[in-house]
């Protein structure tokens, strides 16, 4: 046996005619079969007119309650309007909806309050749901605006499904009216739930003043959101008809009132100790205007909302309506 | 039973699966760096692990390197040949590297071994595995309707390790490459990188020199077996050996078919000086030449363009002289927004992070970058002083932006700015009975994050963009 030094020639091999073309077949058929293998796995895509009215009605319009334990004034309120059993049935499938958008503490109020949250997590298991989703499509990284909210800490605490919504797993918006939303992508388990329970944060908004309950869903939308920008009004009125959520519970225990909707610093926050509950988004809404002093009409969405009659949005509506207000 | 070679193989899986663990999950990424003579000479760690060489020999190479571990697995069917002078090639690399460091410019992460593994790891390996795993999910999940128990854990994984994120890096092929072509070596022999090219190598070897761990052969037949198989081809035909390039693979301690071969400490019979490895007017020669690529220093300086560096990177120069391209930021950055440069900054700046918004931002409430980088490129920062970097400063196009150029409704920049009282302001306007905010940069104010540019809705062009 002898050494073999590197500069002695490397083993060379030969190719013949039929083998490249043989060799050429098996990459083209490969590449045919990959593709079709990727259009089977990746490439359905379905329409969806939107989730099915059940209309379910409280004791009141609205239940505005005051106090100073955001999780009591939740179970209480929600009491005030006739328990949430009204609203969850026994082994089904409840999707809360809070705003988890930015990178925020509790304290700084970018976020919804985690007591609000964790309050119907617990009264939803209560009334026998057997699965509570909670997710958002968050502005700043997922992971850092889930922990840093609080909220994925205390949902998991509680039992519920907290996770990041996949973009692959959407449906096409579908409209039997014409609608700037029409075929926007939105994620599939907003539409597949039994109750829609939607949870913002009362805080300013620097395109559409404030944003509340409707302002919310923009959360359940993928795709360029930012091109939702364009004619907001329209489209979160269309957005709302489209989800139509069967409860609000708009948290306004410390509000954000200038360089929203990411704020960040502690003087802009002040503390209002407030909760509102309600079934129509839109007068939510128009509720939660007035009390922050502006008037109702001046919201793009609320106006467009009235307009294509989603909900009721006038002053005389709210003047109307029946509000509950409780102190805790 | 070969129990020291098991134990070798052992330590070399148990070394590469603890490198890509801290890559991977932890943010602890700069330890290994801190264990190399060629990145950190002065550091406590690597002192001991020089400390040990002198002892035992070259066993960070055979039984630690991540990347001599790769090697290993690619050259297991290879030819062993003989290479003969060429390993002299690395004390050129590394003298190389010296003169240069010298000289003030560090070109120690093209050829240091733990950099261009860890690199690999951070740009392409998983990159593609986390792809990977989220594609087969996502089939087994949507096209075979696995829901349920399946989605739930999938959610968990995205939650945790698999991240919300699958990083992509546009250029990652070219570090794909390199890595490629240095593991590729090994076909032609076994551990071709280890023996001629690694400067690593070279500094341990010079130790190893003098190492008291020797190999002894009792009453050698010359069946030559050994010589033939050693994978460093240290091993002469006399069945004497080289001590600096023996990396302790222990395999000739078994290959002897009279198992007359002995790792052992010394005693009476302390084998010969072994012969220099690299003569006096090599190195003259060595000298010589480095100089030459002297001339080509300063030529490109014109033609640099600034980039958006990490976050508390005051120096262009001092950056690109600490950094060592080991990829530790980019794989940490949440958002993926730091990417490898690569021509943009000229040569000297191959491989350097920088910041393009386009793909991801500066996150405001993160340091990660700082923490994880192993030479302190990137400085170590509080998040209360981190807050304050500027990183550059955003300017509008307002032939792109929506409300300048079309009376749309839009600011979105405003909207996500994260600077509590807002670094970009708006003008109100009223056309056609509608009220139009348009957005300007307060540059006093803007940090230079880049979410701006990053959420902005146009494209192809962004119409608000950070300069550096």
């Amino acid at each position: 046996m002898n050494k073999v030094s590197i500069f002695e020639s490397l083993p060379k091999r030969k190719i013949s005619r039929k083998g490249f073309l043989k060799l050429c077949g098996i990459g083209a058929g490969s590449l045919a079969l990959n593709n079709a293998l990727v259009k089977f796995a990746f490439g359905q895509e379905e329409a969806s007119a939107g989730r099915t009215v059940k209309k379910i009605k409280g004791l009141h319009d609205l239940v505005v309650a005051k106090g100073d334990d955001p999780y009591v004034m939740t179970v209480k309120a929600i009491e005030a309007m006739g328990g949430i059993g009204k609203f969850v049935r026994k082994n089904s499938t409840v999707l809360i909806k809070p705003n988890i958008g930015w990178d925020r503490s509790p304290e700084q109020a970018g976020n919804t309050n985690p007591y609000v949250v964790g309050a119907l997590i617990d009264m939803c298991f209560n009334s026998g749901a057997k699965r509570v989703n909670i997710f958002d499509k968050t502005c700043n990284d997922t992971k850092r605006c889930y922990e840093n909210s609080g909220i994925e800490k205390i949902a998991r605490e509680k039992g519920a499904n907290v996770y990041a919504p996949d973009d692959w797993n959407v449906v096409k918006a579908k409209f039997n009216y014409e609608s700037p939303m029409e075929g926007w992508p939105i994620y599939r388990d907003a539409l597949e739930c039994d109750t829609f329970i939607n949870v913002p944060i009362l805080k300013h908004h620097s395109l559409t003043g404030l944003t509340i309950s409707m302002k919310n869903l923009m959360g359940i939308c993928s795709g360029n959101r930012g091109l939702m920008h364009f004619d907001i009004g329209t489209k979160l009125a269309h957005l709302t008809d489209f989800i139509k959520p069967d409860l609000n519970v708009i948290d306004a225990y410390r509000i954000l009132k200038r360089n929203g909707p990411s704020g960040g610093n502690l003087a802009d926050v002040v503390d209002m100790k407030t909760l509102i509950v309600g079934m129509d988004p839109v007068l939510c809404d128009a509720y939660s205007c007035v009390l922050m002093g502006q008037e109702p009409s001046s919201m793009s969405y609320i106006k467009q909302a009235v307009k294509y009659n989603i909900g009721k949005g006038d002053y005389t509506d709210i003047a109307k309506a029946d509000i509950l207000t409780i102190n805790v | 039973m070969k129990k020291l070679i098991l134990a070798r193989k052992l330590s070399q899986v148990l070394f590469l699966s603890l490198f890509i663990y801290l890559l991977w999950l932890t943010p602890h990424t700069a330890a290994f760096f801190k264990i190399d003579p060629l990145i950190s000479i002065f550091s406590l760690f690597s002192l001991i692990m020089l400390g040990a060489a002198l002892i035992i020999g070259r066993f960070f190479c055979g039984w630690v390197c991540p990347l001599g571990t790769i090697i290993d697995a690619c050259g297991i069917k290879a030819k062993n040949r003989d290479t003969g002078f060429l390993r002299k090639v690395k004390y050129y690399v590394l003298g190389v590297i010296v003169i240069f460091a010298f000289l003030g410019i560090q070109i120690a992460w093209i050829f240091d071994p733990l950099v261009i593994t860890a690199r690999f790891i951070s740009l392409n390996f998983i990159p593609s595995f986390t792809l990977a795993l989220d594609k087969l999910f996502i089939f087994l999940i949507k096209s075979l309707n696995f829901y349920a128990p399946l989605y739930d854990f999938y959610r968990m994984l995205k939650l945790s390790i698999l991240g919300t994120k699958i990083f992509y890096f546009p250029h990652s092929f070219i570090t794909l490459s390199f890595f490629v072509i240095i593991c590729g070596l090994a076909l032609i022999t076994k551990r071709f990188w280890c023996r001629i090219l690694c400067p690593l190598g070279a500094i341990y070897a010079l130790t190893a020199r003098f190492c008291l761990l020797r190999r002894h052969v009792d009453k050698c037949m010359h069946c030559m077996t050994c010589s033939i198989n050693c994978r460093m081809s240290a091993i002469k035909e006399d069945s004497s050996y080289r001590k600096e390039e023996c990396i302790l693979c222990m395999d000739c301690v078994y290959d002897c078919p009279d198992l007359a071969t002995k790792f052992s400490w010394p005693g009476k019979n302390t084998g010969r000086r072994t012969e220099g490895s690299i003569s006096r007017k090599d190195f003259l020669f060595l000298i010589a030449s480095s100089f030459l690529f002297l001339g080509f220093k300063g030529k490109e300086e014109g033609l640099k363009k600034k980039l958006i560096r990490p976050p508390g990177v005051k120096n262009e120069h001092e950056f690109l002289n600490k950094c060592i391209r080991c990829g530790n930021c980019m794989k940490i950055c949440p958002t993926n927004g730091l990417q490898p440069a690569i021509f943009e900054s000229g040569l000297i700046g191959i491989w350097a992070p920088h910041l393009v918004p386009e793909i991801g931002y500066c996150e405001y409430n993160c340091n990660l970058c700082g923490n994880v980088c192993p030479t302190g490129a990137i400085p170590k920062l509080s998040l209360a002083r981190k807050k304050e970097q500027k990183l550059g400063a955003a300017m509008i196009d307002k032939f792109i932006c929506l409300p300048w150029s079309q009376n749309k409704e839009c600011i979105v920049c405003e909207e996500h700015c994260p600077v509590a009282s807002k670094a970009i302001k708006t003008y109100e306007e009223v056309i056609a009975g509608k009220k139009i905010r348009k957005p300007y940069v307060d540059i006093s104010l803007c940090i230079g994050c880049g979410i701006c540019q990053n959420k902005c809705p146009t494209r192809p062009e962004r119409a608000i963009k950070v300069l550096p």
